[in-house]
C-alpha cells in the first residue's frame, strides 16, 4: 500500500509539473480515439473518414476547449449521415440540437462525459460511466450521461440499419419510411430505455451513498452501484428477451469495478484508522466533528545536511531589520 | 522575498478567475430568486423549442397514421392532448432547471465567498507590508 501511495504522490507531482504538456496530449488521444471510432463505425463519407483527417482534427482539439471537440464530432457525424441519406442527416441534426439544449443548458462543463459515454459503449465498458460520474461529479452530470447514451444508441441503430436506410429511397414514399426507420432506433428501442434507466438510477444511487456520512462511503457506493447495475441490466435483458448479454454485462461490470476503485484511490483515499472525533461548542451549537485524515506518504526528498561552515540561509535579526526597514527594538 | 502564504491565496484567486470566474459572475450580480427566475425564463424558451422539435419528429414518424385518421380526427381532443403534453413537458423541464440552478447558485456563492476571503487576506497582507515599508511607520496589527 505504501508503494502505491508513493507512486500516486509521484504521479501527482509529475502531473502538476508537466500539466501544460500532459493535458493537450490526453485531449489529443481522447479526440483521436473519438474520431477513429466514428470513422470505423459510421464512416460513410469516405473523404473525411480518413486517418489524416482524424489526426488533424485531434490535433486541433488538443489545444481547443472540450466544447470544440463535441462540435467537430457533431460535424463529422452529420457529414457521414449526409453521405448515407439526407433524411437521416436531418433527423440527426434535430437530435443533436435537442442534445445541445440539454447539455449546454444543464451540464456545459461535463463535455468529457458526453464524449466518453459513447466511447465506453464501443469499448464494452459503459458501466464505468455512472460509477465514475457518481463518484467525482455533481448530480446534474446525469444530463451528460443521458445525452451520451441517446447519441450512442441512435448512431448504433443507424449503423445496424445502414443498408435499409441507403436503399429505402427506391421505395414509393422513401423519404418518410427512412425517417420512420431511423426514428424507430430511438422510439422503439427498448434496450436503450432499459440501459438509460438502469445507468441513470446507478448514478443517482452512487452519488447519494458517496455523499452519506458513513465510513467507507466511496467503497460502499461502488459496490452498491455495481451490484445494482449488474442485477438491473441482467433482469431487464431477461424481461425483454434479449439474449447473449450476460457475459458482456459481467465482464464489463468487473472492469468498471476495477476502474472505479482506481478512481477512488486517485481521488479519495482516506485513512480511517486515524479518524479523530472532536466535540466543541459555541454560543448557539454543539459540534460533533469527525475528521478523517487523507492517506498520504510524502515523497523521498534528498536533503544535504551541512556540518561545517556558516549557515548562510539563516536570516539574522540585523538583516531582517535592514530588509524590513524597521527599528531593531521592534523584534525584542 | 516571496511571501508563501500570500502566494497560496493568490493561486486560489487566480484559479477562481480562470476556471469559475465567468460561471460565478451572475452569483455576485443577482439574488438567488432573480438568478433562478432568469434561468427559468431561458429554460421556458429552450423547452418550448425542444417540444416543437420533438413534436415535429413525432409528426413525421406518425404521418401515415395521421393521414389515415385525418377525417375522423377529433381536433379539439387532439389539441387538448397536445397542450397537456406540452404543459407536462415544460413543467418537468422547469423543475429540473430550478433544482439544477438552485444547487449551482449555492455552490457558486460558496466559491465567491472563498474568493473574497482570499482577496481580503491578500489585501491585508499588502497593507501590512506597506505600513512596514513606510518611513517611521509601525505595524499596529
Amino acid at each position: 500500500m505504501t508503494t502505491l501511495l508513493e507512486l500516486k504522490e509521484k504521479l501527482v507531482r509529475f502531473y502538476s509539473r508537466n500539466e501544460v504538456f500532459i493535458t493537450p496530449v490526453i485531449r489529443f488521444f481522447v479526440a483521436l480515439t473519438l474520431f477513429m471510432t466514428i470513422n470505423s463505425s459510421i464512416g460513410y463519407m469516405k473523404s473525411i473518414s480518413q486517418t489524416p483527417v482524424a489526426l488533424i482534427l485531434a490535433l486541433l482539439c488538443s489545444v481547443l476547449p472540450t466544447g470544440c471537440m463535441i462540435f467537430f464530432a457533431s460535424a463529422v457525424i452529420l457529414a457521414d449521415m449526409y453521405a448515407l441519406s439526407l433524411e437521416v442527416c436531418a433527423v440527426t441534426l434535430v437530435l443533436l440540437i435537442l442534445v445541445y439544449f440539454v447539455y449546454f443548458r444543464f451540464a456545459p462543463k461535463n463535455g468529457y462525459d458526453v464524449i466518453l459515454t459513447p466511447l465506453c459503449f464501443k469499448l464494452h465498458i459503459p458501466y464505468v460511466m455512472p460509477l465514475g460520474m457518481g463518484l467525482i461529479r455533481e448530480l446534474y452530470s446525469a444530463f451528460a450521461l443521458v445525452c451520451g447514451i441517446v447519441v450512442y444508441f441512435f448512431l448504433d441503430g443507424v449503423r445496424k440499419n445502414a443498408a435499409v436506410l441507403s436503399s429505402a429511397a427506391e421505395e414509393e414514399d422513401g423519404a418518410v419510411s427512412k425517417i420512420v426507420v431511423v426514428l424507430n432506433q430511438l422510439i422503439g428501442n427498448k434496450e436503450m430505455y432499459l440501459v438509460l434507466g438502469v445507468l441513470l438510477a446507478t448514478l443517482v444511487l452512487v452519488y447519494l451513498i458517496r455523499r452519506m456520512s458513513i465510513e467507507y462511503a466511496w467503497t460502499v457506493a461502488i459496490i452498491s452501484g455495481i451490484v445494482f447495475e449488474t442485477v438491473g441490466l441482467m433482469a431487464g435483458y431477461l424481461l425483454l428477451g434479449i439474449n447473449g448479454k450476460t457475459f458482456e454485462v459481467l465482464l464489463g461490470g468487473a472492469a468498471a469495478c476495477v476502474i472505479a476503485f482506481l478512481l477512488q484511490f486517485l481521488f479519495f483515499n482516506l485513512d480511517y484508522s486515524r479518524t479523530e472525533r472532536l466535540q466543541f461548542e459555541d454560543d448557539e451549537y454543539y459540534y460533533y466533528v469527525r475528521a478523517v485524515p487523507k492517506a498520504f506518504v510524502p515523497g523521498t526528498d534528498k536533503k544535504v545536511k551541512r556540518f561545517s561552515g556558516r549557515d548562510e540561509e539563516r536570516l539574522s535579526k540585523k538583516q531582517l531589520v535592514e530588509e524590513m526597514d524597521i527599528e531593531e527594538d521592534w523584534l525584542d | 522575498m516571496v511571501n508563501e502564504e500570500r502566494l497560496r491565496h493568490m493561486i486560489k484567486i487566480s484559479r477562481f478567475d480562470t476556471f469559475d470566474g465567468k460561471e460565478c459572475r451572475p452569483m455576485t450580480q443577482y439574488a438567488r430568486k432573480d438568478y433562478i427566475s432568469l434561468q427559468l425564463l431561458r429554460s421556458f424558451v429552450t423547452g418550448t423549442i425542444c417540444f416543437g422539435l420533438l413534436l415535429g419528429l413525432w409528426g413525421v414518424y406518425s404521418m401515415q397514421t395521421l393521414m389515415e385518421q385525418i377525417n375522423s380526427l377529433d381536433i379539439r381532443g387532439f389539441l387538448t392532448t397536445l397542450l397537456t403534453l406540452y404543459v407536462v413537458f415544460i413543467l418537468s423541464y422547469l423543475i429540473a432547471t430550478y433544482i439544477v440552478f438552485y444547487v449551482k447558485y449555492t455552490t457558486g456563492r460558496r466559491k465567491v465567498k472563498r474568493y473574497y476571503g482570499s482577496l481580503k487576506k491578500v489585501n491585508q497582507m499588502y497593507e501590512r507590508e506597506e505600513k512596514l515599508r513606510m518611513p517611521g511607520g509601525r505595524d499596529r496589527q
